[in-house]
């Protein structure tokens, strides 16, 4: 009995010590928690690393840098021919902590709160990690000892105008705690390479052998694909073809994440995560559940598509993968996107026979489109407040910004990095660039063609600088050979020889490229990249946790509504649905996305004159 | 575990010489110090977390420079009558499928007895293998092997429907709002059956074989012994396993149910763990910290409410 009192006793006492104890435990974690940073490792293996370049940095010792981002999709050192050029040029190494492969939001959470993100910091968007970051203290400012203007002069002289946006929206004026992504200098048009993000592509050569009808609206795809189909209703291994297959796996904040694609095509998209679209090129939007809205238009058009037999029926429970799948093995007839549709089915083989998916747009078409951002869109590259070497990290993030260091290593989407200069690409004798047989080989198979070891061996995709921050605009003129970053853009390559499809293409259409097309025919909508010069309005807790509830109401009933058996049951959970975010405060959220909206417009002034 | 301790405690204090040497109940005491160190750190200390609730906390910004909110995300539970409906909604899945699972949980005692009356050793050792070899599969995978057999379009059940004439076209029964917690609570059987009744072998080899000799004396057939000895003989670790279920009565873990939702079954496979997911895990870490309170007070609350039926109905005690 005793012995039952003092056990009991002494856990009591235990835990009073305890809970006094731990109040102060929690923020010395933080402090001392294990800086995996910026370790100079000096093995004396000094290589040809030219010690005392610009700026007059000592580059004798290696330098290994934790670089934290929430782009990346590797982790672990860089390596092959990106890593080579780094060690031979700043004698760096970098290696890559990837928050997408490592517990997403809850590896930044956890990042953050211990306090040290490493030497160098990528975000995936300005509105609130980076902003906590910054008043968290975890973040350099650039501006500090001169950092900036010692080692990043070309930053400073080539992209003003991104350093300013830094300083107003995120610096109170005077500091710089990093810079954007895909940033240009002031040049007018749209800034993507030779296609854009959205098509729409249909089977070129079944479109063309049903007579290539002509298409008004997205409704008149609906019979032109119910044709196709009649016409080719199995695939090679004889499984059936369906003309779209969703997948549910991207909802999140787009709602029905394919529901938002017709929007698109008309100039409109989401602004942020509110319930607005917004009109790339003028100052209008309307709302995501209106009658005149394409977010509902879209889902009333996949309800006939079902009731037509034109949706794939597992579209509700696959993932993206098994989309990938089908368009390799033509299984599917319509993609919204070339990146998607075009990028998996053409096969050189395909397209040698004219077989392949290619951009069929409907006439009232005016695709959304980005223009060239001078303040750099909304990733962030920023410097970690205890990174060991700040002066070469600078020197290195400079670099990045210069052409040497974009025509290496800058791309995104299907415009692949260019590789090292005498490999992948070259420079002719006017003076042009132009890709190498090796080049065009590494670029269509990267997991499998094999760099020369003097190159830094691996395989190209390996190698490429998996950072994945594209620091330029890839479709950005590069001022000395006069073309643009992205070797797809370039004279030498558009007039590389064609196949099949690309030809049979090229003469229907009568342009070189989709984004030729477009613009030709006054077809797109340029979203002007603006600023406002204030720091970005966010919403409070509560509100986003709003729009939250709101979004997977949305999203679930988006579904429901799309394979509803009939229309009544359509308009019935379509009034549900209504009703549901009614009663989850959807007229506040919609009151916040006005503002935002207004705030985008004032944005567009500042380089609309 | 305190009733032999105590015993020992007082034999010891009794033989020992008062002064000269450490008393034995302090002996005592300090040998099981570390784990009380250990539960404390484990099990206690992080309730020092619990104070995250009653701040709009943001990672990487300090507490003290940080809103201190009070009870708001206590509120948004109930803040308006569609708010108070989804949770209602969102509760109603959580009861069900543990009710589901606390229900049917004598189906691993049932398995492990009809395991040990297999006979033949390399039969059982094959049998024990592959039902245990699920429980270390990922939920993930669980729904692609779900998908390949029941995906509309290539799956395996269906193409079979309607090879054989059954059925003229594909049942899509993933995406489908009937019997999901039936379902459901199959799915996790056919994951957990055979882990489920390791314990329950264990039990089985525990109980003296001396019983099931003197039965067999007296003439008794394979089922008498089944439910005269074998039962009675794993009731007390069938119940230590009930009581424990209970306690996690709002502890789904949301895996299963995550791999397995879309929006055709969602309104019907929300669990709690699942719906803070979807809502709140994202970024909002206060209003996470809420609901796992919440959940922790509840459970507390049931396993002392399970443990007393315990005390009343079996006179037996677990806490």
């Amino acid at each position: 009995m005793r012995f039952k009192k003092m056990t009991s006793l002494a856990l009591a006492a235990f835990m009073a010590v305890g809970i006094t104890a731990c109040s102060g435990g929690k923020s010395e974690g933080a402090k001392d928690s294990p800086s995996a940073s910026a370790s100079q490792s000096g093995d004396g293996a000094s290589p040809s690393a030219s010690a005392g370049s610009e700026g007059g940095l000592d580059h004798s010792k290696e330098l290994e840098l934790t670089v934290f981002s929430t782009t990346a999709n590797y982790a672990g050192e860089q390596t092959g021919w990106y890593g080579k050029i780094l060690k031979d040029k700043f004698n760096i190494k970098l290696n890559i902590i990837a928050s997408n492969l490592d517990g997403g939001q809850n590896k930044i959470a956890a990042m953050m709160a211990s306090g040290n993100l490493g030497d160098i910091v990528v975000f995936g968007d300005n509105t609130t990690d980076y902003p906590n970051a910054i008043k968290g203290g975890l973040l350099l400012d650039w501006t500090k000892d001169g950092l900036l203007d010692k080692y990043g002069k070309d930053i400073v002289a080539s992209f003003p105008k991104a350093i300013e946006k830094a300083k107003v929206a995120f610096g109170d004026g005077k500091a710089v705690y990093g810079i954007g992504n895909n940033v240009a200098s002031n040049q007018p048009g749209p800034s993507e390479g030779k296609d854009l993000t959205w098509g729409p592509e249909l089977r070129w050569d079944l479109y063309q052998k049903i007579g290539a009808p002509a298409i008004n609206t997205p409704q008149d795809y609906l019979q032109v694909l119910k044709k196709m189909q009649e016409l080719e209703p199995k695939n090679e291994n004889g499984k059936k073809t369906y003309a779209f297959s969703m997948w549910a796996d991207w909802d999140g904040n787009y709602k029905m994440m394919v529901a938002k694609q017709f929007a698109n095509m008309y100039g409109y998209d989401e602004n942020g995560n509110t319930l607005l679209y917004v009109a790339a090129d003028q100052d209008k939007y309307y709302e995501f559940l209106s009658d005149d809205s394409w977010y509902m238009k879209s889902l009333k058009l996949y309800f006939d598509a079902n009731q037509m037999g034109l949706v794939d029926p597992d579209s509700l429970t696959q993932k993206f993968d098994d989309v990938v799948g089908k368009y390799k093995d033509g299984r599917l007839l319509f993609c919204w996107f070339p990146w998607l549709g075009s990028a998996n089915y053409n096969t050189p083989e395909r397209t040698a026979q004219g077989k392949g998916f290619a951009t069929v747009p409907f006439k009232e078409e005016k695709v959304y489109s980005w223009g060239f951002n001078q303040y750099g869109s909304n990733w962030v590259m920023a410097i970690g407040a205890k990174a060991k070497d700040p002066a070469r990290i600078m020197e290195f993030i400079n670099w990045l910004y210069t052409p040497e260091g974009a025509m290496l290593s800058t791309g995104g989407g299907t415009a692949i990095q260019n590789g090292p200069k005498g490999l992948t690409w070259d420079i002719d004798k006017d003076g042009k660039p132009f890709v190498t047989d090796f080049g065009w080989k590494a670029f269509a198979d990267q997991k499998g063609t094999i760099v020369p070891d003097e190159y830094g061996g691996g395989t190209y995709y390996d190698g490429m600088s998996q950072i994945n921050f594209p620091n330029v605009a890839p479709g950005l003129t590069n001022p000395e050979t006069g073309e643009p970053y992205d070797h797809n853009l370039w004279t030498t390559s558009l007039k590389r020889n064609p196949s099949k499809l690309d030809s049979e293409w090229r003469e229907k259409m009568g342009a070189l490229t989709p984004k030729e097309y477009f613009v030709k025919n006054n077809m797109i909508a340029v979203a002007p990249q603006g600023f406002t010069g204030k720091p970005p309005l966010l919403m409070d807790k509560a509100l986003e946790q709003k729009n939250a509830q709101i979004g997977t109401v949305i999203q679930q009933y988006s579904w429901k509504m799309v394979f509803a058996k009939d229309e009544a049951q359509y308009n019935k959970f379509k009034q549900e649905m209504l009703d549901k975010v009614k009663g989850l405060g959807y007229d506040e959220v919609l009151a916040f996305s006005v503002k935002k909206a207004e705030e985008l417009f004032e944005a567009r002034k500042s380089v609309t004159q | 575990m305190s009733v032999p301790a105590t015993h020992l405690a007082k034999h010891g204090s009794a033989a020992s010489k008062p002064g000269r040497r450490l008393p034995n109940k302090y002996k005592l005491f300090l040998m099981a110090l570390p784990f009380f160190i250990i539960t404390f750190i484990f099990y206690y200390l992080p309730i020092y977390g619990w104070i995250y609730a009653f701040f709009d906390y943001i990672p990487g910004i300090p507490l003290d420079k940080t809103p201190f909110v009070g009870f708001k995300w206590f509120r948004t539970i109930a803040e308006n009558p569609t708010q108070t409906q989804e949770v209602l909604r969102v509760m109603k899945n959580t009861v069900a499928m543990s009710g589901l699972g606390i229900v049917t949980s004598f189906l691993p005692v049932i398995f492990a007895i009809l395991m040990t009356e297999i006979k033949t050793g390399w039969y059982r050792r094959i049998v024990q293998t592959l039902t245990t070899i699920p429980n270390f599969i990922s939920w993930i995978l669980v729904y692609s092997i779900a998908f390949t057999l029941f995906s509309v379009d290539n799956g395996l059940v269906n193409t079979l429907l309607i090879k054989f004439g059954f059925i003229d076209e594909g049942i899509n029964f993933l995406a489908n709002n009937n019997n999901v917690w039936l379902a459901m609570i199959a799915w996790y059987w056919w994951k957990s059956l055979g882990w489920g009744a390791i314990l329950y072998l264990a039990a089985i080899t525990g109980i003296d074989q001396e019983l099931y000799e003197a039965a067999d004396v007296d003439g008794a057939s394979r089922f008498r012994k089944i439910w005269h000895i074998t039962v009675p003989g794993i009731m007390p670790t069938f119940f230590v396993l009930l009581l424990l279920s209970i306690g996690n009565f709002v502890n789904n873990g949301m895996e299963q149910y995550f791999a397995f939702q879309n929006a055709m079954n969602k309104d019907t496979i929300e669990v709690l763990d699942l719906y803070v997911y979807n809502i709140a895990f994202s970024n909002n870490f206060a209003f996470a910290t809420v609901v796992s309170m919440l959940k922790s007070i509840i459970s507390v609350f049931l396993l002392f409410l399970a443990n007393g039926m315990s005390k009343w109905i079996r006179k037996e005690s677990i806490i």
